[in-house]
């Protein structure tokens, strides 16, 4: 039953004109407000659970908007009537008072809430909860990490950080879970957000409608740079996002040239091996993110900077610059070695 | 009544003033069991810590007026926001509504001479000093609470919050907990014990029934915090595994307690602003309250169900989907006893011959600010939009608008409405209307677009934001706000303390109030009544008669004078029969000493010199055993 | 002040329906003077108010603690977990038994007390606290000797089982304490102070034996 009431509601039977008028007048101010910008906007959505979920809201604030405007009106008479008592046209009835707060206080209220109650959490929260272990062809696990997100792909190697590919169109079984403290999976034009919570397994639906790229971010505050802990969701046509896949689980691109090999020689023989992963080399440390295809990424340090030009360099000659407070130390290199070791990283692809 | 008291009146005034008065200076301050003067004591330092949090607030405001700026460090920013958290609820808005405006007025408006417990009263105000004290040392040595008010695990355990930054939280909200149980305690014996004989429940005024409410939540309430800070402090400095998900703990136990408290605590904050409403409205807007028991009954209701919803807080976090469910139901439950009151309050204005004078005002702009908050927090009792919106500013935007807007707003329409009773002048009207509007369109302006950019996807407690999201310009707005907000918060202060000193003498009632306080002299006399006054309705003081009666008894029969010794009648429970008379304590060093003493212990605690806070411990019991040695009629 | 005929002399008249004259009970210094304002209170004095709030709060403290433990308890298979025995049922159910026990001194304490008799209430009270003292005492070796097998620093179930035990532990400790005084003050005779305190007390101390059965029955949970 909620599944087709669902299907209809996406039909978008709309009520009587008055009332979608009122409706959209009441929400018009929002709207302008808020069109027109935010890629990480739940109100753009571009996927049936986003989508369901914004139609809720905009019915939400329609409401909400007649009742609060309703309220405005009354204060207002207050304040015009003020010298006269009782009530406009109906003076002095105390009856007639108790049952206006009986009707504007509990019927009204008890109806509207009843409907809003049904619709949300019976008819959309069918279509928000954890998707059915079947009903999914491809799982995605993300590890929530202070401050960055380790992406696999469970059935292959494929390791990664920060940005999630998906294809398009498809049912994709997210796994949120963490190690270190509570984070919070959220990409908006997608889905709603589920935490992840050390010793719990959370799963969400990941679809997206269209190709393209969807902007997340950590919503639960999890410690100094919780700020900077942002995330790409890509929607790729199938058959890139299985090329991508696949690239993904190949080990290390070997090092091309005396400069890349210099720097693979300086990152192993530094700290960096003991806590970035390489596959493919002697590399296995598993405080920071998996490396092995780094120049696949847009950017680094979990969107805080891009992955172009020299941000790279600045951002190993001194992270606690762009994101203090992160774990990565300045390593007291030199600029040559940091240059022989920018070369090596930009020939991960 | 500007009749001439007759001899014997006056003689019997002068007898009770006698008997009550405190010593005046720093000794009589530090050794009151006035619940005027402890009321005072309490407003002044909530105004005080009021400030700070605000100046944390600016900070955060400061940082976020545009992308990636530089004005506070990542653990700095944590720090503020904790704090500005902490403070305001803590340090601010409870002690503010129950131990200034709760102890101060409850037993005026029902006719008693003080709270049942004096001294408790007493250790209540110097537990709250000590323990906002004891956190603020944190943020003195540069170790500030930086977790979040709520402080979720594994963040705050040791493992990822190392410093004593955490500890200070725990041991401090433990510490005033004691503060805020004494006083709900106090508050609950003494409407149930001390109302004025013939003041029976249906007679009591609405603001008691608020405080009745709210003090009921708080010893249900606290509870639950202070076995999670127990838990959290024993995980953090002895090693137990509460929370440790690797030897069996969870960290959802933490979220279900604290929630459990949290959720209620948000009650016990709005509560007394409601009382404070039902107060202001019938005596500008001239009429008694509409559907009075329905009033008083929706207010026992809100603080009732709000111990059913706390795991509202909770959707996103991987509940089952029935668990859900129900805490969404019983959320929306609660939005009936807010109409009920909402209409109430608007039905008694429109009906009335309202004054727009400053205190009504305040109340009008509660009224609008409430009714955004609660409509923003029925939109979260849908489950799927509150998976959406939860951690974002949206919620920030909902609950400053609760908080600030039907909280704060109240408690500043009171200061103005009591400020001539407490003080015995007039505060300048002009500029309290002007500090209204300042304050209101600033407040709107800092937290309305919070709403906007909460719905483009901008996430709650980031010390700072990328441009190019759409959230720039919304975010100066706010932050321009927060500023003309502080400068009509500013102007509120400025005026009462001007009119303290130059204010207009204000006389008895200059308003025409409905309940008690305004019968006494502004500001009242020691003794509160010279005679405990009698009546027959809930607005006793627009009942003549009875007060007519109660100024024949001064010069005549004096059985309702109780004027041979610090007394005070009780009586029952529900009518309000006469039942004996009190002999009420005096001036103590006790309750002083003993706060010093659990300040002593909780530092010992903090620094974990597990040994000598047990000695203390035992010297706290034995100042304790002391303050009960002597006995009333010893006095 | 020696009987109630000097007490009723010194009374206000009373305002309202039935009740007549209002006692100023804090002038009862002697035992029938003292019994005699408790026979004219219609309604429970102040502190009796007070000690069951009191009382309130702590219940939901202990609530909190079992819930916290049956919480823990129902997301594991295994409870307790490996390496830990199951609780011993004997010792810790007969000793609550001695414990609620007390009650019975207690009660008849009160009631002594309440006429006036303070010298059998003396007594009573003795017994109990004795009793009681002698109770903590083995507790406290038990406690001991629990530590010996399994830590609170092991894992949650430790945690949440010596903070359990603890917790009530302090509680009878205090309520020890509370007798005592209770006894220093009753050597000097009975006034109407001391008698609400005797009440007070009584209360405090019925919660926590009611509270003993509760944390006794968790504690030993697994083992029944």
């Amino acid at each position: 039953m909620a599944r087709s009431t669902l299907r209809r509601f996406r039909q978008d039977r709309l009520p009587s004109p008055l009332i979608r008028v009122a409706l959209w007048g009441a929400a018009a101010a929002v709207a302008l407000a808020v069109a027109g910008c935010g890629e990480q906007s739940p109100l753009k959505p571009e996927s049936d659970p986003a989508r369901d979920i914004a139609k809720l809201t905009w019915w939400m604030f329609g409401i909400a908007g007649v009742v609060f405007g309703g309220a405005v009106v009354m204060l207002l008479i207050g304040w015009l009537t003020r010298r006269e008592e009782g009530l406009p046209f109906i003076g002095k009835r105390s009856n007639v008072e108790t049952g206006a707060v009986v009707v504007f206080g509990i019927v009204i209220p008890v109806v509207v809430l009843i409907g809003v109650f049904a619709f949300a959490n019976l008819v959309v929260l069918d279509d928000t909860d954890a998707p059915k272990a079947s009903s999914t062809e491809l799982t995605v696990e993300v590890t929530g990490n202070q401050w960055f997100w380790e992406v696999r792909y469970p059935g292959t190697k494929a390791v990664t950080a920060n940005e999630i590919h998906i294809p398009v169109r498809t049912r994709v079984n997210l796994v949120g879970k963490t190690d270190d403290v509570i984070h919070s999976i959220w990409i908006p034009q997608l889905n709603r957000k589920i935490d992840t919570v050390p010793g719990h397994r959370n799963r969400i639906l990941l679809y997206a409608d269209k190709p393209g790229r969807y902007r997340g971010q950590c919503a639960e505050f999890c410690g100094l740079q919780h700020a900077h802990m942002s995330m790409y969701v890509f929607a790729d046509p199938p058959e890139r996002f299985r090329a991508w896949l696949r690239n993904m689980e190949r080990p290390e691109a070997p090092p091309a040239g005396p400069s890349a090999r210099g720097g693979k020689r300086i990152f192993m023989a530094n700290q960096c091996a003991s806590c970035h992963t390489i596959r493919g080399t002697a590399a296995r440390g598993d405080i920071g993110p998996d490396l092995t295809h780094l120049r696949d990424r847009t950017t680094l340090a979990g969107l805080t900077i891009p992955n172009r030009g020299d941000y790279l360099l600045r951002w190993i000659r001194d992270p606690q610059h762009f994101k203090p407070g992160n774990k990565m130390p300045a390593l007291g290199l030199s600029d040559a070695q940091i240059q022989k070791l920018v070369t090596y990283l930009e020939g991960l692809r | 009544m500007a009749t001439m008291p007759a001899p014997l009146a006056r003689q019997r005034t002068e007898r009770l003033q006698r008997i009550w008065e405190e010593p005046k200076g720093l000794v009589g301050w530090l050794t009151t069991v006035d619940h005027k003067r402890i009321g005072l004591m309490f407003l002044f330092t909530s105004l005080a810590f009021f400030a700070a949090g605000g100046v944390e607030a600016l900070l955060i405001r400061t940082q976020l007026i545009r992308p990636d700026n530089g004005l506070l460090s990542p653990g700095a920013f944590n720090e503020a926001m904790t704090m500005h958290g902490v403070t305001m609820i803590f340090l601010v808005v409870v002690p503010m509504s129950i131990g200034a405006f709760g102890n101060y007025l409850l037993p005026l408006m029902i006719g008693a001479r003080d709270l049942a417990f004096p001294r408790m009263n007493a250790l209540s105000f110097w537990i709250y000093v000590a323990s906002g004290l004891f956190v603020y040392t944190g943020l003195a040595i540069g170790s500030a609470p930086d977790a979040g008010w709520f402080d979720y695990l594994p963040l705050g355990s040791k493992q990822y919050s190392p410093g004593p930054n955490v500890d200070f939280y725990t041991l401090g909200l433990i510490f005033n907990g004691i503060s805020s149980t004494a006083t709900a305690v106090n508050l609950i014996v003494t409407t149930f014990k001390l109302r004025a004989p013939g003041m029976s429940l249906n007679r009591m005024p609405l603001f008691c029934y608020a405080m009745l409410a709210t003090s009921f939540a708080l010893v249900f309430a606290l509870p639950p915090l202070n076995t999670a800070l127990i838990f959290l402090e024993l995980d953090r400095a002895l090693g137990f595994h509460f929370f440790d998900v690797t030897k069996g703990g969870d960290p959802l136990l933490w979220q279900h307690l604290f929630w459990i408290f949290g959720h209620p605590e948000v009650y016990i904050i709005i509560l007394p602003a409601f009382g404070i409403a039902t107060a202001i409205i019938p005596t500008f807007a001239r009429r008694k309250m509409v559907a009075f028991p329905l009033v008083a009954l929706a207010e026992i209701l809100v603080a009732f169900i709000g111990f059913g919803v706390w795991a509202h807080h909770m959707f996103a976090v991987g509940l089952d989907t029935i668990t859900t469910i129900y805490f969404a139901a019983a959320s929306l439950i609660i939005v009936i006893p807010s109409g009920i009151q909402l209409f109430a309050w608007i039905t008694t204005i429109v009906t009335g011959r309202p004054r727009f004078k400053t205190p009504l005002l305040w109340i009008v702009g509660f009224i609008v600010l409430f009714l955004l908050g609660g409509l923003s927090g029925v939109t979260f009792a849908a489950i799927p939009f509150d998976q959406q919106l939860t951690d974002t500013y949206y919620v920030v935007a909902h609950f400053h608008y609760v908080i600030f807007g039907a909280a704060v707003f109240p408690l500043l329409g009171g200061m103005f409405y009591w400020f001539p009773k407490v003080t015995g002048r007039m505060y300048h009207e002009r500029a309290g209307q002007a500090s209204f509007w300042l304050s209101f369109v600033g407040m709107n302006l800092t937290f309305f677009p919070m709403h906007i950019v909460g719905l483009l996807g901008m996430p709650r407690r980031q010390y700072t934001y990328p441009h190019g999201l759409g959230w720039d310009g919304y975010n100066l707005v706010e932050t321009i706000g927060s500023y003309l907000l502080a400068a009509g918060l500013l102007m509120v202060v400025t005026n009462l303390a001007v009119s303290l000193f130059r204010g207009v003498p204000a006389g008895n009632d200059p308003f025409g109030g409905d309940t008690l306080e305004w019968s006494t002299t502004s500001p009242p006399p020691s003794y509160n009544f010279a005679v405990i006054p009698r009546v027959t309705s809930p607005y006793a003081m627009w009942d003549r008669e009875d007060r007519q009666a109660d100024q024949r008894d001064l010069a005549g029969p004096a059985e309702r004078v109780l004027d041979e010794g610090h007394e005070t009648p009780a009586s029952s429970v529900l009518d309000a029969d006469w039942d004996e008379i009190l002999e009420m304590p005096a001036k103590s060093w006790s309750p002083i000493l003993l706060a010093a003493a659990l300040a002593a212990g909780f530092t010992m605690l903090l620094t974990r010199h597990y040994v000598i806070a047990a000695v203390v411990a035992l010297l706290a019991l034995v100042v304790l055993g002391g303050w009960h040695w002597k006995e009333p009629q010893e006095a | 002040m020696t009987g109630g005929d000097d007490l009723t002399r010194r009374t206000g008249r009373g305002h309202g329906p039935p009740t007549g004259g209002a006692t100023r009970s804090t002038e009862a210094t002697s035992g029938p003077a003292a019994s005699y304002a408790a026979r004219r209170r219609v309604s429970l004095p102040v502190g009796t108010w007070g000690v069951i709030l009191l009382v309130a709060t702590e219940a939901a403290f202990f609530g909190t603690l079992i819930a916290s433990y049956l919480y823990l308890r129902l997301k594991v298979s295994q409870w307790p977990p490996a390496g830990v025995e199951p609780p011993d049922l004997t010792a810790p159910l007969i000793l609550t038994g001695v414990l609620v026990a007390t009650t019975l001194p207690i009660l008849l304490a009160v009631r002594a007390a309440r006429v006036g008799r303070v010298r059998p209430a003396w007594l009573l009270l003795l017994g109990a606290m004795l009793v009681q003292a002698a109770y903590l005492g083995v507790q406290i070796h038990l406690f001991g000797s629990d530590l010996d097998k399994f830590q609170p620093t092991d894992n949650a179930y430790g945690s949440v089982y010596f903070t359990m035990l603890f917790a009530h532990h302090v509680h009878v400790l205090v309520g020890i304490l509370m007798i005592g005084w209770l006894l220093a003050r009753l050597i000097g005779g009975l006034t109407n102070y001391r008698l609400v305190a005797v009440q007070v007390v009584a209360i405090y101390w019925y919660f926590v034996n009611a509270v003993a059965v509760a944390i006794t029955l968790t504690q030993v949970s697994p083992s029944l």
